[in-house]
């Protein structure tokens, strides 16, 4: 089956600095796939060519056959793919459904006409934009806070928030960026939950960057770590555990060793 | 992976047609241009003397403009905001030194050839300097209580909210001058020896061109003090601290610099800059009044984004040419001196739909998504 | 760790320094006599076409004197020290600068004038007369000694009233009282109910209504023609509020679609210089679309500018339009300096619809009309792509809004307003030129909106209102009204940038009416109780 997002080469360069290094991913329909890597390692980066923010210098990403690199966000928004940022940004001014409502945009279709006139497809469009958000509020747990301006949400549920937006325009490709930034443990947990039932009972593929290992080890059903912008060992869960060079992307020159010399530790404590 | 269809997805239609319009939209100015050109070439062309009295006076203008211009690229890399008000405190600037010089020629100073001799023309040298010392003070001060009282309060709040405030302060010390000094023009005494109107006489192409002693006195200085704050920006501690405050507020911070003071002591120096230029109108071009600084002020940030917002040699630049472009551009292009502020508006349209950078390229901070 | 304070001392020179400049600026700008006349409307005591009263200024000064002294005994923070003695002593400190400064000048100028000098060569209000009206009709000497008593008294005394003022226990309680009383009226339900009743809506209405009939038959051409000019900064407000305060973009040309509008219409209907004689509505309409046209035409190349620049190119746009307008070269196509006259009046039905009174409702069902359009698109799809391009462009496009096409309508709708504005405004005086069709006028409108309240339709009539209207209310000031202007913005930046009745978002998610819209403030008490 075809994967519904590949990247071949992709290569993003800002002035002297190689953000992300001929990258290759692959993403198979339906699952769910972590993008990890120390910070600075271009994830983010990645992100943003995969949705269309930046244009790559060279190679190519491919979503559902088509070749998207030089369509606008909102093309691609519009092609299926959702995602939310590192920072969250939310259109704070407005409450929490219009930003869901407004995720909805592309697959709505009335005009400004027919707003002036309150023509009869209007009015039913509006309706029905306005039950999907409330259906989606109560699906992230925000149900009554629907009113309230996007800002004065507490964190956790902005965060909620935002993936109720990026699910509004019905997705087949769902890019969270460090969706359990800031959370604690049990907040974590039930994000985790969120996450694999959204691939589970939605059908969404969905593409994480993560940094805690616990979630990542916890749902993905590939992984991909990524260190200054090139790829450097992808794999299930557990062959990128055991992986030196990732130890030593993270824990520096000397680490693999080290981590060793802990698990074994480790073992002989037990 | 070979098997897999691939059909690059199609451009949206706005880009598309947004693209041909900058296409047709450039080509047909270019040709016009061309034309407009060609005709004055040919049909009654001027004679290089023409021409050289227009460069010449392209330069002085240019010169000008690359001090106020430069005071916009400052404040807008370190605050990422266009002082709508830099116009009105390169008035201040001017009226500074229109009164020192009136002080100047009421005080007597008799000597035995010339009983009716006052002090302007008796030390005129030091009587421009006092002039451009009262002149770029005053604005420097206003810069300084500018940015005090409209700026510093709305540090942090969407850009349109400071754009207002700035755009108020225009309003108040516009109508403020004028209450103050009425809105009659007023003319400059200069001393003696920069009179205007006599300068040098050089025959070009049969004519009598006049180099004005005021206008390479003016392009002179506006070149040295454009050297003097790239030197500054470049080789001193504060400059370095400006430039560190410009790329980013908060590690400069961190790294102890004292952000506010720095702020504080750009709009000094810009408004300096711009009290210089100011002085120079009014040596210059002779009629100041309170509404002097308003035209020119937004020419002058034209200048600034022509040369790449946020930078400085590119101030320098896009002043000069845009004065250049502003004097030559009715002449070659057969157009009535009327419409020259047209080319001046125009050239900015245009350079900012197919360059929007700038000459140089702009130099400001990026937005990380 | 001990906070540093502002010393007394600091505060008293602060507020001195302020208002020795204050008071030298008013002196050379001839303010003072304004100020004294206002004084004199007041007592009642003014003798037309002479100076007023030096009493008036006395008081004039006495006033200023204590407001410098409140000023000075202001206590910044919450936990400084709250002295009486260090109130007194700010307000002396105040009083004794203010005092020197401004009794300095006084003798300054007092003696230049005394010499003989004239200097209105160099300030135009200092007449021999007006030196002697503020030098209180007094020998030089004693006029500064009073100046400067009046100003050291005063400012101490205002430091003490000031400071006693807030200190004291009655005024704490006349503080709460009121409060408490005015929360239990408006948490009544009954006064709740009353106020949000279908009713009592309909009555309200019902008044509006009856005021918009009948008023512009009562009162006169001059408050029509007033009135009307507000309605038309009402029409523009809302075209430039859909641009700017909707969809974000920061546009300083709006005149241009302004002039656009109006010389469509008067080139078509004018006998000079194209005789085309059109009929009025039909060129109306001439003009609302061309200026939508020229707002899409302006739009495509320049959409993709960041905000600042956008904002230099529509000022360039603007200026271009006025120049070309006025230049004497295009006289055969746009009638130059002179402007377009004897331009078409209404008709209904066959008949002239052109009286004051009548172009008076024109305005009305105008702005009406607008109002109803502008309300309906931005509670639709469409304005809530303008609201997530005004706050996050990047990701409102990645969230699949086409923000170039989005950003081309609010340009087209808005320039659409304005052209209406402009044709009407044509037609009403008969005449447009270039001097009509200034900077100034997009400043204007600019303004209004957001001092009324960016995104607000109550927010742009009550702005409007504020800057059209109360000017010519307040005509004693008319040389400081552009002056009072610029600070105004400046000030109403700082203390309430949001404007004077802000937007607020409809409920959605509670499905309660339009007519109990919650402020901010209750969304914001909401969300902290829930």
């Amino acid at each position: 089956m075809q994967p519904i997002l590949e990247t071949h080469q992709l290569t993003k360069i800002f002035g002297g600095l190689t953000a992300v290094d001929s990258v290759d991913l692959t993403v198979p329909k339906g699952t769910i796939v972590s993008i990890i890597g120390p910070n600075g390692a271009g994830k983010t980066t990645f992100f943003n060519c995969t949705s269309g923010y930046y244009k790559p210098e060279k190679g190519e990403v491919i979503f559902d056959g088509m070749v998207i690199n030089r369509l606008s966000t909102d093309q691609i928004a519009k092609l299926g793919i959702s995602r939310t940022y590192q920072n969250i940004r939310l259109f704070a001014n407005m409450t929490a459904i219009e930003n869901i409502i407004i995720g909805q945009h592309c697959r709505l279709k009335t005009t400004w006409m027919d707003a002036v006139v309150h023509s009869p497809r209007f009015v039913r469009e509006e309706r029905e934009a306005v039950e999907e958000g409330r259906r989606l509020l109560n699906y992230v747990g925000l149900e009554g806070l629907g009113d309230n301006l996007a800002r004065n949400l507490p964190y956790g549920a902005q965060r909620r928030l935002e993936i109720a937006r990026a699910l509004a325009s019905k997705p087949k490709l769902l890019l969270l960026d460090e969706p359990t930034a800031g959370m604690n443990p049990q907040e974590t947990h039930e994000m985790t939950g969120f996450i694999r039932n959204l691939r589970d009972s939605l059908g969404i593929t969905i593409v994480l960057i993560e940094h805690d290992m616990n979630v990542v080890m916890g749902i993905s059903d590939h992984i991909s770590v990524l260190d200054f912008g090139t790829k450097i060992a992808e794999g299930t869960p557990k062959e990128i555990q055991s992986n030196p060079r990732v130890i030593e992307a993270y824990l520096g020159p000397g680490g693999a060793a080290l981590s060793e010399k802990f698990l074994r530790k480790k073992h002989h404590d037990a | 992976m070979n098997a897999i269809e691939k059909k690059p997805a199609k451009l949206s239609i706005s880009t598309n047609l947004g693209r041909i319009i900058r296409t047709v939209i450039g080509v047909a100015v270019l040709i016009w241009m061309a034309l407009r050109f060609y005709n004055v070439l040919t049909v009654e062309p001027f004679g290089a003397d023409v021409w050289t009295r227009i460069a010449i006076s392209g330069l002085i203008l240019g010169g000008m403009y690359a001090l106020i211009a430069i005071g916009y690229t400052l404040v807008y890399g370190i605050l990422f905001m266009i002082n709508f008000a830099h116009g009105e405190v390169m008035m201040i600037g001017s009226f500074g030194g229109y009164f020192a010089f009136e002080i100047l020629k009421n005080i007597p100073t008799p000597t035995a050839d010339d009983p009716s001799l006052t002090f302007i023309n008796a030390y005129p040298i030091l009587s421009i300097i006092i002039a451009f010392l009262i002149g770029m003070s005053l604005a420097s001060m206003s810069g300084y209580f500018l940015e005090k009282i409209a700026y510093r309060p709305l540090r942090g709040a969407p850009r349109l909210v400071p754009l207002i405030s700035a755009i108020g302060a225009s309003i108040f010390l516009q109508n403020a001058a004028q209450l103050l000094f009425g809105p009659q023009r007023r003319d400059y005494t200069n001393p003696g020896i920069l009179w205007r109107g006599t300068g040098w006489t050089v025959e070009i192409a049969g004519s009598p061109v006049i180099i004005t002693y005021t206008g390479v006195f003016s392009f002179v200085l506006s070149i040295l003090l454009m050297i003097g704050l790239f030197t500054l920006v470049q080789r001193t501690k504060l400059g370095r601290a400006m430039r560190a405050v410009a790329q980013d507020k908060k590690t400069a911070a961190l790294m102890g610099i004292n952000v506010n003071q720095i702020i504080s002591q750009t709009f000094i120096i810009s408004g300096a800059l711009a009290g210089a230029a100011g002085v120079m109108w009014g040596i210059h071009n002779g009629l100041i009044n309170h509404y002097v600084g308003f035209i020119p002020g937004i020419k002058a940030f034209t200048a600034a984004v022509l040369g790449g917002i946020g930078n400085i040699p590119g101030a320098m630049i896009g002043g000069l040419t845009l004065g250049i472009l502003e004097t030559l551009g009715p002449a070659a292009l057969g157009i009535d001196f009327q419409l020259k502020d047209v080319i001046a508006f125009s050239i900015l349209v245009l350079v900012l739909i197919f360059r929007p950078s700038g000459i140089l390229g702009e130099a400001l901070s990026e937005e990380k998504l | 760790m001990k906070t540093k304070h502002a010393s007394p001392l600091q505060n008293g020179l602060q507020a001195g320094a302020i208002f020795a400049i204050l008071i030298i600026f008013f002196i050379l700008t001839g303010f003072n006599e304004t100020a004294a006349n206002l004084v004199g409307r007041v007592l009642n005591n003014q003798v037309p076409n002479q100076l007023p009263a030096t009493i008036n200024l006395v008081i004039f000064v006495i006033l200023m004197a204590l407001w410098c002294g409140g000023m000075a005994a202001k206590k910044p923070e919450l936990d400084a020290p709250d002295r009486y003695s260090d109130a007194v002593f700010a307000g002396a400190v105040a009083g004794l600068l203010a005092g020197l400064l401004s009794a300095a000048f006084i003798y300054l100028t007092g003696s230049i004038a005394a010499a003989g000098t004239d200097m209105r060569g160099y300030f135009p209000e200092m007449s021999p007369d007006y030196i002697n009206f503020y030098l209180l009709n007094q020998p030089l000497m004693t006029a500064v000694l009073y100046h400067f008593g009046i100003m050291l008294v005063g400012s101490t005394l205002g430091a003490l009233m000031a400071r006693g003022i807030g200190r004291s226990s009655w005024r704490k309680k006349l503080n709460q009282e009121v409060s408490s009383s005015t929360k239990k009226l408006s948490q009544n339900s009954a006064f709740e109910r009353v106020m949000n009743s279908k009713y009592s809506q309909y009555a309200m209405f019902a008044l509006l209504a009856a005021a918009l009939i009948i008023l512009p038959r009562e009162w006169g051409p001059y408050w029509n023609y007033l009135m009307g000019t507000v309605g038309i900064y009402i029409l523009l407000g809302i075209g430039l509020n859909i641009i700017v305060g909707l969809s974000g973009q920061l546009v300083l040309g709006y005149v241009a679609f302004f002039g656009i509008g109006a010389y469509t219409f008067g080139l078509l209907t004018s006998p000079q210089p194209h005789a085309i004689m059109m009929n009025f509505w039909l060129a109306l309409i001439a003009g609302v679309i061309m200026a939508a046209i020229t707002g899409i035409l302006l739009g495509l190349p320049i959409l993709r500018l960041r905000g600042d620049y956008l904002a230099i190119v529509t000022l360039g746009f603007g200026e271009i339009i006025r120049i070309l307008l006025k230049a004497d070269i295009l006289e055969f196509f746009t009638a130059g300096p002179k402007g377009l006259r004897s331009l078409a009046q209404p008709t209904l039905f066959g008949q002239s619809f052109s009286t004051d009174v009548d172009f008076m409702y024109l305005i009305i069902l105008a702005v009406i009309i607008s109002i109803f359009i502008a309300n309906r698109i931005e509670k639709s799809r469409v304005g809530r792509a303008w609201l997530s391009i005004r706050e996050d462009a990047i990701v409102s496009q990645a969230t699949g809004v086409d923000t170039y096409r989005y950003k081309l309508l609010a340009l087209a709708i808005g320039a659409a307003f304005a052209g209406l504005a402009g044709a009407l405004f044509a037609s009403r005086n008969q005449f447009t030129g270039p001097e009509d069709h200034i900077l100034m006028v997009s400043i204007n409108v600019l303004c209004l909106v957001i001092v009324g309240g960016m995104g607000s339709i109550p927010g742009i009539i009550l702005g409007s209102f504020v800057l059209k209207g109360l000017p010519e209310i307040l005509r004693e000031f008319e040389a400081y009204r552009m002056l009072a202007f610029g600070a105004l913005l400046v000030v109403m930046m700082i203390i309430r940038p949001e404007g004077l009745l802000p937007s607020s978002r409809p409920l959605m998610e509670n499905h309660k009416p339009d007519s109990q819209e919650k402020n901010q403030g209750e969304v914001v008490e909401d969300a902290a109780h829930s």
